[in-house]
C-alpha cells in the first residue's frame, strides 16, 4: 500500500520514537553549568595534586599524620585524614568533600530545574503530548544528569592519573564523586515526584543530602557512631579511603542506592499525574492576609520560610563549630606541624579557640552570599515567568519593587550571619570554650561585606545580564573561597589570592576588623547596587 | 474637553532588527471602549507593555491620561491590567492575591470585588498552583474590574474563559462603560469585540491599518451581492466599485460592491432580476480582508 491509501485505510505509518530529541533537550538546559562544574572539579583536583610537592612535601612524619588521623575534631570538620603521605591521598582529604558537595548542590538544583520545574512552568505539558510518556522522559533527564556525573569522575581520574598519582586512588575518587553526584540527581528527581513545587523539591533534596554530610561528620568524629557513615553519600565516599585502600564495596553500596532511588522516582512518576505531585497542596484554606499590605512586606513574607530553612542549616552547623572549639584548638596547639600547614592553606590561627572560630567565621560568608544571590536569582525568576506582572502594573516603581526585595535579603543576610554567630556561642559555652556572645557575634558579622559584594554582583546581573543573576551573585563568595584555596593550597603568586575577597577579611574576633577593607568592599557592593539598580530601572522586563 | 485616556505618538519598538511596532499614532478618547485588533504577532502585547512602561519604546512616546507611560508610579495610579496570560504566586490563594493586589494598587471597591466574585464563579480559597488556566484569567479579570481605576486595559482577556464566564465579561465591560471608564481591549476574538467595542483599531505586522468605529468599518468594505435573473445575466466586469464577479451559474452572479452602489444598481437595471440578496460581511471577514493573502 502507498501512504495515501494507508492514511485513507485509517492507519498512519508509524515512525520511531525519536527519543534522541528528549536527550538533547536535557543536554541543552544543563549543558553550560555541566562544563563549568566539570572544569572545577578536574582542575581543582588536578591542581593541588600537582602542588602537593611544594606545598606538603614531606614535612609529615608518621607521628604527625597519626595525630592528625585520630583527631575527631580534624575528622568531622575535614573528613578522615587516610593518605597524606601521597599527592592523591592529600587532595582527596582537602577537596573530596568539598568537590562531592559542589557536584551534588549542582546536580539536584539541575535535576529539579528541568523536571520539576520545566513542568510547573507548564512547559512539559507539550512535550508529554508526545509519544514519550513522563517515566520515560525522566529517565531520559535522569540519565543526562548521571552522564554529566560520569564524565566528571571520569575527567578528575583521568587529571588525577595524568599528575602522577596511582591509576587506581584516582579511580576509585573519580567514581566516588561521579556516584555521590548521581545519587543527587535521583534523589532530586525522586523529590520531584513526591512534591509539587520546584522550590519544594530542591529543599527536601538539599535537606536529605545535609542530613547526609551530617551523618559523615558525626560518623568521622565520633567513632561509636562510624557506621552512620555507610548512610550518608558523602560517608560512603569518605569509606572507599582512596590511595591506600581503594575499597570498592561502598562504591557498590553507592551505586546500588542511586539504582533502587531512581528506580522508585521512575515507578512513581508512572503513578502521578503530570503537574501533580504525589502530595497533593491542600485544596482550599481560610486567607492568611498578614504581610501583604504593601511590597516590601510581600517580599519579606515570601522571605520567610526560606529562610527559616537556611537558619535550620547554617545554625546546625555552627552549632557543630562550636562544640568542636576546644578539642580542635587543643589538637592544633599541641601539633605545630598541622596549625604551620594549615596556616599555609589559609587557616592561619587555628590553635586559639578565637582564631579557629575566626577562620571558620570565614567559611560562612560562603553559605551567606550564596543565600543573597539565590534570592535575587528568585526576584528574576518571578520577573521572567510573570508571577510580578501584576505588582509592575501597580502604581509602584521599578526602584521600589527591586529596594523591598534588596532590602529583604540583606536583612535576611544579616539574619543568617546573627543565627551563625549565636549558634558558635551557644555551642562554644557548652563546651566552655572562652567565646563571648559579642566576640561570636563579630566575627560573624565581619563577614557581612562580603555577602553584599555577592548581593550587589546579583543586583548587576538583574539590571544588565538576568539571566545570570545566580551565577554572578555567587561568584565574590563561592569563586573568591575557592580562588584564594586553591592560591593558598598551589602557592600562586599573591596577587591571584589578593583577588578574592576572602584575602581581606580580617581574622575577627581573633583580630580587629580590617575597617579598610570592609568599607572598600561595601563601597563596591553599594556601587554595584546602583549601577544595577540603574539597568534595572531602564531595561526591558522579561516574560 | 479632559485628556485622552490613551494616547502615543509616532511609537516605536525595534528589538534588534526586527521592527515589533512602527510609528504607531493612536488616540483613545476617555469613556470609549475601544478594540485592539490583530493577529498573532502583530504587535498588540508589544504595544500594551509599552503603555505600561514596562518595555521602553526604541522611539515615540505614549501617554495615559497625559501622564507619561514611563512615569509608572503616576501612569498605573489610574489604570488596571490583565495581561494574556496570567502568572499568579503558587502559594497564594486567590482571596491573598486580590488582597495584596488592592492593597499595593490604585483602591478597590471591595463590595464590587465581592460581588464579581460571585458571579465569575471563583473559589478564592484555592491556592493559585491549583487554579486552571481560566481561573488564573478570572483572578486578574475580578482585581482589574474591581479597581476604580478609569482605564482598564485588557490583553486577551477572556483566551481561557468559557461562555458562560465570557458573558459575565461581557457585561463587566458594558457596565465599567456607564460608570464612564475607559476599556483598552485587545483581542483576535471578534464577536466579542464587535459585541462590546465602540472603535476598533487594527494592527498588521507592527503598523496600523485602520482605525474606525465598527459600523464605519463595515461601510468601509465591500457588500456581498448575489443577483438571480430570469433572462441573460449582464456584463458586470467593468462596472466602477464592483468586484471579484464568480459567475456562478446561467441564471445568477455574485459580486461584490464597495464604495456607492449606484453604477453597479445601474447596471442590473436593465437586466430582469428575479431576486437580489445583499449581506453585510460579518467582522470576521472584515478582517481576513486585511490579513488574507490576497487582502490589500
Amino acid at each position: 500500500m502507498t501512504a495515501a491509501e494507508l492514511r485513507t485505510a485509517g492507519a498512519v505509518p508509524v515512525r520511531p520514537i525519536a527519543g534522541g530529541a528528549y536527550t538533547r533537550l536535557a543536554l541543552h538546559q544543563v549543558r553550560r553549568g555541566a562544563l563549568v562544574v566539570l572544569a572545577v572539579t578536574a582542575g581543582m583536583s588536578a591542581l593541588v595534586a600537582t602542588t602537593y610537592e611544594s606545598t606538603v612535601g614531606d614535612a609529615l612524619d608518621p607521628a604527625a599524620l597519626a595525630a592528625l588521623a585520630e583527631n575527631p575534631a580534624i575528622r568531622t570538620l575535614f573528613g578522615e585524614p587516610v593518605a597524606l603521605d601521597s599527592a592523591g591521598g592529600f587532595t582527596v582529604w582537602r577537596t573530596g568533600t568539598v568537590l562531592a558537595v559542589l557536584l551534588s548542590v549542582w546536580g539536584l538544583l539541575a535535576a529539579t530545574r528541568i523536571t520539576r520545574g520545566e513542568e510547573d512552568a507548564g512547559r512539559w505539558g507539550l512535550l508529554l503530548a508526545g509519544r514519550l510518556a513522563l517515566p520515560a522522559v525522566l529517565r531520559r533527564h535522569l540519565t543526562v544528569l548521571c552522564g554529566v556525573m560520569g564524565l566528571t569522575g571520569v575527567a578528575v581520574a583521568g587529571a588525577l592519573t595524568a599528575v602522577g598519582t596511582p591509576p587506581a586512588g584516582a579511580a576509585v575518587h573519580g567514581a566516588g564523586l561521579a556516584l555521590a553526584g548521581m545519587f543527587a540527581v535521583a534523589a532530586a528527581i525522586l523529590a520531584g515526584q513526591v512534591l509539587p513545587t520546584r522550590a519544594g523539591a530542591s529543599g527536601a533534596a538539599v535537606a536529605l543530602l545535609g542530613l547526609g554530610l551530617l551523618a559523615r561528620m558525626v560518623g568521622d568524629g565520633v567513632a561509636a557512631l562510624a557506621w552512620l557513615r555507610w548512610l550518608s553519600p558523602y560517608g560512603l565516599l569518605a569509606l572507599t579511603r582512596p590511595y591506600r585502600e581503594d575499597r570498592a564495596l561502598p562504591l557498590v553500596v553507592l551505586a546500588l542506592a542511586t539504582v533502587v532511588v531512581g528506580a522508585v522516582a521512575l515507578a512513581l512518576a508512572g503513578r502521578r499525574d503530570v503537574g501533580a505531585g504525589l502530595v497533593a497542596p491542600a485544596a482550599g484554606r481560610a486567607p492568611r492576609r498578614w504581610l501583604l499590605g504593601s511590597v516590601r512586606a510581600f517580599a519579606v513574607r515570601r522571605l520567610l520560610r526560606p529562610l527559616a530553612g537556611w537558619s535550620a542549616g547554617v545554625g546546625a552547623y555552627f552549632l557543630l563549630i562550636g562544640v568542636l572549639a576546644v578539642s580542635m584548638t587543643d589538637f592544633l596547639a599541641d601539633n605545630q606541624r598541622f596549625a604551620d600547614l594549615a596556616g599555609e592553606a589559609g587557616f592561619a590561627g587555628l590553635g586559639s579557640v578565637r582564631g579557629y572560630t575566626a577562620t571558620m567565621f570565614a567559611l560562612l560568608a560562603v553559605p551567606v552570599g550564596v543565600f543573597a544571590a539565590v534570592r535575587m536569582a528568585g526576584f528574576a525568576a518571578a520577573e521572567a515567568d510573570r508571577r510580578l506582572t501584576g505588582l509592575h502594573a501597580q502604581p509602584i516603581t521599578r526602584g521600589r519593587l527591586l529596594g523591598a526585595e534588596v532590602a529583604a535579603t540583606g536583612a535576611g543576610a544579616a539574619v543568617l550571619l546573627t543565627v551563625a554567630g549565636a549558634a558558635t556561642w551557644l555551642g562554644a559555652a557548652a563546651v566552655d570554650a572562652d567565646l563571648p556572645v559579642l566576640a561570636a557575634l563579630a566575627g560573624t558579622w565581619n563577614v557581612l561585606p562580603i555577602a553584599l559584594l555577592c548581593l550587589g554582583a546579583a543586583v548587576l546581573a538583574l539590571g544588565w545580564a538576568p539571566r545570570a543573576v545566580a551565577a554572578a551573585g555567587a561568584l565574590p563568595a563561592a569563586g573568591g573561597f575557592l580562588l584564594q584555596v586553591v592560591a593558598d593550597s598551589t602557592g600562586a603568586p599573591a596577587w591571584v589570592s589578593r583577588l578574592s575577597p576572602f584575602a581581606h577579611l580580617a581574622a575577627v574576633p581573633d583580630t580587629a576588623p580590617n575597617w579598610p577593607a570592609s568599607a572598600v568592599m561595601t563601597a563596591l557592593a553599594g556601587a554595584a547596587l546602583l549601577a544595577g539598580g540603574y539597568g534595572y530601572r531602564r531595561r526591558d522586563l522579561r516574560g | 474637553m479632559s485628556a485622552p485616556a490613551v494616547r502615543t505618538d509616532r511609537l516605536t519598538k525595534r528589538y534588534g532588527r526586527l521592527l515589533a511596532l512602527d510609528e504607531l499614532d493612536l488616540t483613545v478618547p476617555a469613556g470609549e471602549v475601544f478594540g485592539f485588533l490583530g493577529p498573532n504577532g502583530a504587535g498588540k502585547s508589544t504595544t500594551i507593555r509599552l503603555l505600561l512602561g514596562m518595555t521602553r519604546p526604541s522611539s515615540g512616546r505614549a501617554w495615559i491620561f497625559d501622564t507619561d507611560a514611563a512615569d509608572v508610579a503616576g501612569a498605573h495610579r489610574r489604570l488596571a491590567y490583565v495581561p494574556a496570560d496570567v502568572a499568579l504566586w503558587p502559594r497564594l490563594t486567590g482571596a491573598e492575591i486580590l488582597d495584596l493586589l488592592d492593597r499595593t494598587g490604585p483602591g478597590t471597591d471591595r463590595a464590587y470585588r465581592d460581588e464579581l466574585v460571585e458571579r465569575f464563579a471563583l473559589d478564592p480559597s484555592k491556592p493559585a498552583g491549583a487554579y486552571s488556566t481560566g481561573n488564573r484569567q478570572k483572578v486578574a479579570l475580578i482585581a482589574a474590574f474591581a479597581t476604580r481605576a478609569p482605564l482598564l486595559v485588557l490583553d486577551e482577556p477572556t483566551s481561557g474563559l468559557d461562555p458562560l464566564m465570557e458573558r459575565e465579561f461581557r457585561r463587566a465591560v458594558t457596565e465599567a462603560r456607564d460608570e464612564g471608564r475607559t476599556v483598552f481591549l485587545s483581542s483576535h476574538q471578534l464577536a466579542e469585540v464587535e459585541a462590546v467595542c465602540d472603535r476598533v483599531a487594527i494592527l498588521r505586522a507592527g503598523r496600523l491599518v485602520d482605525v474606525a468605529t465598527v459600523p464605519d468599518l463595515r461601510r468601509l468594505h465591500r457588500t456581498e451581492v448575489l443577483v438571480r435573473f430570469a433572462g441573460p445575466v449582464p456584463d458586470l466586469t467593468a462596472v466602477p466599485g464592483v468586484d471579484s464577479v464568480d459567475p456562478g451559474t446561467d441564471s445568477a452572479v455574485r459580486f461584490t460592491v464597495s464604495g456607492p452602489p449606484g453604477p453597479a444598481l445601474r447596471a442590473l437595471a436593465a437586466a430582469d432580476v428575479t431576486t437580489l440578496t445583499m449581506r453585510e460581511p460579518t467582522l470576521e471577514e472584515i478582517f481576513l480582508d486585511y490579513y488574507g493573502e490576497t487582502g490589500r
